[in-house]
This record gives C-alpha cells, structure tokens and sequence, in this order.
C-alpha cells in the first residue's frame, strides 16, 4: 500500500471512528445498542444498488438507512410497537433484499469492508461527514441527553423529543453509513458499541464519557490501522478486535 | 386569567376510557391536589398536560407558562454516567441565575453539595426524588406539575419538600398540581382538589369537596373511610 493511501485509510479511519465512538456515547444511554447494530444491516441493499448502478455506495447506504430509520420511527410512535421488534423486521427483510441483489464477492465487501481501497475524495468525505456529526452531536449535547434520559422530562421543558429522536437516529444513520467502508455492514456496530462501553465503564462524568467514547475511537482505529498494515490483515477486523480487548480492560477498571 | 384550564378532558387507551370528562382550572399562587385510586387515570392526565398524551377536549396553558415536572419514577441505569452538577444543567434556563444554581437548588431541597459529584444512577430513591424537585424548580416554571413528589421520601424530608412547595407557592405565585395519596397533605398544603376514578368525582375546597359520600364514591371506602381521615385532618 502507498504511503498517501495508508495516511488516506488513517485518516478516514480515525474521524469515522471518532464520530462513531460519540454517537455510541449517546445511543447507549437508552439501551440502544443491539437496536442500533442491527438498523446497520439496513444499508445492505443500498451499498448493492450503488454498485449495480454505478453510484456511491455511501449514497445508496445512507438512503436505505434513512429510509430504514424512518418507517421505525413513524412506525414506533403510531403503533407503539416495541423497537427492537420493528428493527429486527425491517433489517431481516433489508438483508434479504441486498442478498438478492448482489454477488457474492461484492457481499463480502459490503459485510466485512475495506477502507484500504478508499480514494482521497472518499477520504475527504468521511472526514467532513465525521466533523458534521461530531458537530450535530455537540450543539444538540444537552436536547439529546436528556431526551435519550426521559422523554417526559424532554417534553416538560418544551423540546420535541420525537423529533429529536429523529435527528439523533439520522445521525446516527450518517455516521454507520460513513462508516460502513470501514468495518462493513456486519462489523459497523462495534464502531459505535464498543468504544461507548468502554468509556462507560470507568467515565466519571457525561462530558468525560462522551470524549472518552470518541479517544477510545479514534485509538482503536489508529492501533487497528497500523496493525492490520504490520501484519496484512483488513483493518477493519483488526479494529474491532482491538477495540474489544480494551473493553474487556476497561471492565477490571469499572468500579462496581 | 387561570393558567391551566381543562374543559372535557378524556383519554382512550387501547380502546378503553382512561379519563371522561375531565374539567377544572387552577390560578396562580394555588395548590391544586390530585386524588384518586391506583389506575384512576391521574398520571395520565398529567402526561396529557403535558402533551405526551393525546385526548379529545380542551387544555389550555396560559401564554408562555413554563412547567417543571417531577415524574412518579425514573427509571435510570445504575451505571448512567451522568452526575448530579450535569443532570441539574441539563434544565434549560435564560441566562446565569445565581437563585437557581445547581448548588443552591440542592440546597432548598435539604441535600448536601456534595452529591453534586455522585452519578445519578447511584442515588437513593429518595435523594432521586429529591433531585428531581429541585430539578424541576430551575428556570422559574409557572406551573409544577408533582406526581407523588414524596413517595419515597423519608419523614424529614417530606416536610423540606412539602415546606419548599408551599414557600415557592408563595414567593413566586407558582401554580402547583400535586398527585398525592397522602390525604393530611391535601387538607394541609391544597387550595383545591380533583378526585378522579376515570370521571371526575369532585373539585373544590378540601373542605367541601371531600365529603365523606364523595370519598366513598371514589375509594368505595364509605364512613370508616371517613372517619379516619376525619381523625388525619383534625391531628393537623
């Protein structure tokens, strides 16, 4: 690999992760973190349309998560149905979909990703939607954390917390979508699970857990990427794996 | 000019009536008490005050009434990583307000600063319950909307929030909904009161509200009902 491209996949890799690893923050302070894994799953036939029809991927990606996210949402707030019920029917209908459409050497990309094959541009826009995301998370910090807390108490103060819950999950759609090249679809939920559990587990505070959940990020990402070249492995496995050993360290440090 | 009022209020649940034809109003500078047995729809009419809740009927708040809610119940993970200082900023208000700081609202609810730096989901039940009323009075509210603010509450502490209730009543002309099951407390503290089982039982004065053949009509308690209660208000 070029020295341009490795800085490209590190780049990349780190804003992804950093993104990934605060919209984690947020995401488990209500119990989301399988609900979010699984809605990763929704992009499937999305990352497949946009190789059959020549577009971005990302493209196609963030459309069907969009899409995804919405028919939950609406779905959510008129039936009342729990989440996790609506998710997993709508994301085991979404991999059903984007196995039909796609060969099998393409699903295996869009599962397990590959960022080293990343090109300056896709670099620049990972970066860009990375610190549009970092930013959205920060400006609405207080809105989404007491909305993710209680919706009531969201509601008592005059917020909206159904459409914020909406952003959150638009968001949240962005940055699994920015990520996807990354880790792919299987793997895309570790960017967001596991460095916020991480942070969880010794963050004395909602702002220290919040930057630790990014760090935690962004230094998996970094140790995978370097890793990954050293041995010649995909980065995006090697992140995950990373990722998972300082959770299971950051556990002995949990106080109970 | 009322700064809460109700006009035929009912909420349907799952095709079922949860409240019918509710009314009433409360002024500034009230305390309005919410009686009624457990499921008799009083939680629920707080979230549809609140706008959580849909409903046939009217409710209509004052121009730029700001409410402070304190739940029954939050649930909270033990491990939520946010403490006291945090969760108390997380209440929109304009601007500093020294009156209202994280310090000195724990304060008017008798707890110490330093659970400031406690996470939140390390509370008691109590010292929770506690937070959430001094929660609920940052940023000047008109109107606090209390669903059993004492319920787990010791003695002491009972008093310090029923004593800030009515100090707050009076300072501020706060108007204040309160569910309680404690009936002392209505006669002591309420200007008004609203029985509810579904329908609306009574409202009025304590006083002349609660007759002993409204409250049998609303517990099925009857006269030993009564006489106890009787006992409770003249102990006060």
């Amino acid at each position: 690999m070029k020295t341009t491209d490795f800085l490209y996949t590190l780049l990349a890799g780190s804003a992804i992760a950093a993104a990934g690893g605060m919209i984690g923050s947020f995401a488990l302070l209500r119990r989301m973190a399988l609900v979010g894994d699984a809605l990763s799953h929704i992009a499937l036939p999305g990352i497949a349309l946009g190789l059959i029809f020549h577009f971005n991927p990302f493209l196609g990606a963030f459309l069907f998560l969009a899409l995804g996210t919405l028919i939950i949402w609406t779905v959510e707030h008129k039936t009342k149905l729990p989440v996790d019920t609506l998710v997993g029917v709508v994301f085991t209908l979404a991999l059903a979909v984007g196995a039909l459409l796609s060969t099998e050497e393409e699903i295996l990309e869009a599962l397990f990703g590959d960022i080293t094959s990343i090109t300056g541009l896709d670099m620049l826009v990972a970066v860009l939607i990375s610190f549009i995301i970092v930013f959205l998370l920060l400006f609405y910090y207080k809105k989404f954390s007491l909305t993710l807390i209680s919706p009531d108490l969201s509601l008592s103060v005059g917020y909206k917390p159904h459409m914020l819950e909406l952003l959150f999950l638009t968001i949240f759609a962005l940055g699994v979508a920015a990520g996807i090249k990354f880790t792919g679809v299987l793997l895309i939920g570790s960017i967001v699970i596991i460095p916020a559990a991480t942070a969880r587990n010794i963050a004395p505070s909602m702002r220290s857990y919040i930057w630790l959940s990014a760090f935690f990020g962004v230094l998996g990402a970094v140790v995978g990427i370097f890793a990954a070249k050293i041995y010649g492995l995909a980065p995006g496995p090697v992140f995950v794996i990373i990722a998972g050993i300082f959770f299971f360290a950051s556990v002995f440090l949990r106080k109970s | 000019m009322p700064i809460l009022e109700v006009k035929n209020l009912s909420v349907v649940q799952n095709r079922r009536p949860v409240l019918e034809e509710i009314s009433f109003s409360t002024e500034k500078g009230e305390i309005l008490a919410v009686i009624g047995p457990n499921g008799a729809g009083k939680t629920t009419l707080f979230r549809a005050i609140l706008g959580a809740q849909k409903f046939r009927g009217e409710i209509i708040k004052a121009k730029g009434t700001r409410i402070g809610y304190v739940p029954q119940k939050l649930d909270l993970e033990r491990d939520l990583p946010v403490t006291v200082r945090e969760f108390l900023t997380l209440r929109p208000h304009e601007g500093e307000d020294k009156n209202h700081s994280p310090e000195r609202v724990l304060q008017m609810v008798g707890l110490q600063e330093i659970l400031l730096k406690r996470k939140i989901g390390e509370l008691s039940s109590g010292e929770l319950q506690r937070i959430m009323v001094a929660w609920s009075v940052i940023g000047h509210p008109d109107l606090l909307l209390f669903d059993e603010p004492t319920a787990s509450i010791d003695i002491a502490g009972q008093g310090t929030v029923y004593d800030l209730l009515h100090r707050l009543q009076d300072e501020q002309g706060l108007a204040v909904i309160l569910i309680s099951h404690d009936l002392s407390v209505v006669y002591k503290y309420a200007d008004k009161v609203l029985c509810i089982n579904r329908s609306q039982v009574c409202f009025g004065h304590p006083s002349e509200a609660l007759s002993p053949d409204e409250l049998g009509k609303l517990y099925g308690g009857g006269k030993k009902f009564y006489h106890h209660i009787h006992d409770t208000h003249e102990n006060n």
